[in-house]
């Protein structure tokens, strides 16, 4: 991979772009300054309701202890979300206008600090009670004005209070539309009471009937085709066979796949519109959400057969909270996949990128970046899927990994595997860090692993231990460098990721990957996020991948000694 | 980034409908590795696509 001419925008580690550079300004030799975050109206959207969700989350479980802030998250989640689609549709031309004029506006920092001035005056009034009731409705009065300021502040530094009026005309009447939507949605989330775990509502039941009945009958016939005997009360909704059997509760009639499925096929039709033949196309929408629905009920039926076989552990364990996302997951690949080889539904426009499309698997090199993670994944989704609580399967999680490495090593000898000392160091501190953040949060769970492993014989235990070591200091660094260091940063700083020097990138780049790195762990969210920073550094400095494998691999390695010298299971 | 997107209404979607559900069909708990793994696999299908 050569280097090519930095992207708008874009950094390098020892060479940061100068922050202060106007919009569009040119030097003596011509070359276009972009600003420091050329971010259009959708990314800064996206950004402040991420910062919203941040700050609000917290807030909300332990200032508030949970009272009230989560019904205005999903009425301001449910607003924008309908907003920013009613009035795209409306108006796209003043919409792409407005976001291209949003892009040559700098982020305001100070307004951001003044966000967050008024953010702490806001939490430091939710601390003051008093008995005094005229004293009481001033706090109250300024707990509403300092927690509108923050909201303002933040979305005045985001977007321009100028360009935020325009975009409101913009939208004419939308707004009224997407809030009346919002709190009839939330009302009806709220009033259904299933989406909220609460007890079950017989008012509400009617309108769930005939859909629970249709997947309970599904369930019944499947399972006369494995069971001599079947168990089936309908009045209970309880089905299996004397060993072994379930409820089906209208949360598990298939449901939410339906909406996940409807909400995916709406928008992978909608965002991919140019390569489909309209009106054929719209059929894959309910074709989508039939097939979900049917495999929510081969899901249940699995569930049960699985518990008859003596695996009851299984089936209410690990298989009933994976085998749901796996089954959307299959769906929704497939929809993508056979939309795109079935020339009734494909536009002509398509038949350019058939050639392309069926080319190996090893000429792409998104491919080669992420197969590897998404092995590790994939195989986790399985081996839990397979584990009544402790995962002995998950060797499968290494031998994924290994497999997929070994796919691609010709495209890997292209890297730049080379590391030096700071990323040991660097890797040293990630695991003081994650010490330290954990001895903070208090001790994680760890009953489940150490158990699960007392229960094997020997020779078993020390084979399960060995490709754990191994997985997390060998293919578990490997690929997910590759995927968010190798991948998914230079990704985000340009559309032709290879072309970009491993060295480039940009600071939303890092920030996102870090985030995204950090979410997948869980619990330990923040720690994630610190150590995918520090990765990223190791990776940036020099532009050499083998720095950031190297850092995150002594990092795991030392979490490893601590686990099977120290005896510290809640680490894994 | 129109994939990113989506998988933002994704998850919004997943996150407003699924949140403190006690006996899921989808799992909440697994939603943030389950995305992941779609969006990855989605990414190098369509990269696959653009070449």
């Amino acid at each position: 991979m050569g280097d090519t001419e930095q992207s708008p925008g874009v950094s390098t580690l020892s060479e940061p772009l100068i922050t202060g550079s106007l919009p569009g300004s040119s030097n003596k030799h011509g070359i276009t300054r972009i600003p420091f975050f050329p971010l259009g109206l959708p990314h800064r959207l996206i950004l402040f309701a991420l910062l919203f969700a941040a700050e609000w989350s917290p807030i909300t479980r332990w200032v508030h202890k949970g009272h009230g802030g989560g019904a205005l998250l999903q009425v301001a989640i449910a607003f924008s979300s309908l907003l920013l689609a009613l009035s795209y549709f409306r108006s796209k031309d003043a919409f792409q206008r407005l976001s291209n004029d949003v892009r040559k506006t700098p982020i305001r920092w100070g307004l951001l600090a003044l966000h967050l001035v008024a953010l702490a005056a806001f939490l430091g009034l939710s601390a003051i009670s008093s008995g005094n009731i005229t004293f009481a409705y001033a706090i109250t009065a300024l707990w509403f004005a300092t927690g509108a300021a923050a909201i303002v502040l933040a979305g005045w530094a985001l977007v321009p209070s100028a360009l935020a009026l325009e975009f409101v005309r913009t939208t004419g009447y939308a707004w009224v539309y997407a809030l009346g939507a919002a709190i009839l949605a939330w009302r009806a989330v709220v009033s259904t009471a299933l989406w909220n775990g609460a007890v079950w509502n017989p008012a509400i039941d009617l309108s769930w009937k005939p859909a629970t009945d249709l997947t309970f009958n599904l369930v019944k016939g499947l399972l006369h085709l494995f069971l001599s005997q079947v168990v089936a009360d309908r009045a209970t909704m309880t089905i299996g066979s004397p060993k072994f059997s379930v409820i089906i509760l209208p949360w598990c009639a298939g449901f939410e796949g339906t909406a996940l499925m409807l909400v995916f096929s709406v928008a992978w039709l909608a965002y991919f519109r140019r390569e489909f033949r309209f009106p054929h196309a719209l059929m894959l929408v309910p074709a989508g959400m039939v097939v979900i629905w049917l495999a929510n009920a081969l899901r249940i039926t699995a569930l049960i057969l699985i518990g008859v076989a003596g695996a009851p552990q299984v089936a209410e364990g690990g298989f009933h909270s994976q085998a749901g996302w796996i089954a959307f997951n299959c769906v929704a690949l497939s929809f993508a996949i056979l939309t795109r080889h079935m020339p009734w539904f494909a536009s002509d426009r398509l038949g350019s990128y058939r050639v392309a499309a069926d080319a190996p698997a090893i000429h792409n090199p998104t491919a080669a970046y992420l197969t590897p993670f998404l092995a590790i994944l994939a195989a986790a989704m399985i081996s839990r899927a397979a584990s009544g609580g402790f995962e002995w399967l998950y060797p499968l999680r290494f031998v994924a990994a290994a497999a997929m490495l070994w796919f691609f090593r010709s495209k890997y000898r292209e890297l730049d595997w080379r590391f030096g000392g700071f990323s040991v160091m660097a890797g040293g501190a990630v695991f003081g860090l994650w010490l330290g953040l954990d001895f903070m949060a208090g001790a994680h769970s760890s009953s489940t692993l150490a158990a699960g492993l007392a229960t094997l014989p020997g020779p078993a235990r020390i084979t399960w231990l060995v490709f754990r070591t191994i997985a997390a200091v060998v293919t578990v660094p490997m690929a997910e460098e590759l995927a968010f260091r190798g991948f998914l940063i230079r990704r985000l700083t340009s559309a032709d990721f290879e072309s970009l020097s491993p060295r480039h990138f940009t600071y939303v780049a890092v920030l996102v990957s870090s985030v995204a790195f950090g979410l997948l762990h869980g619990d330990r969210w923040l720690a994630g996020t610190l150590a995918g920073l520090i990765y990223a550094v190791a990776f940036l400095r020099r532009g050499r991948i083998g720095d950031a494998v190297v850092a995150h691999a002594t990092t795991n390695a030392l979490l490893a000694a601590c686990v099977l010298l120290g005896g510290k299971w809640d680490l894994w | 980034m129109k994939l990113l997107a989506m998988m933002l209404l994704l998850i919004g979607v997943s996150g407003l409908a699924l949140a403190q559900v006690r006996t899921p069909e989808i799992d909440p708990g697994s939603a943030g590795s389950a995305i992941a793994l779609l969006s990855g696999a989605l990414l190098v299908i369509r990269a696959n696509r653009k070449k």
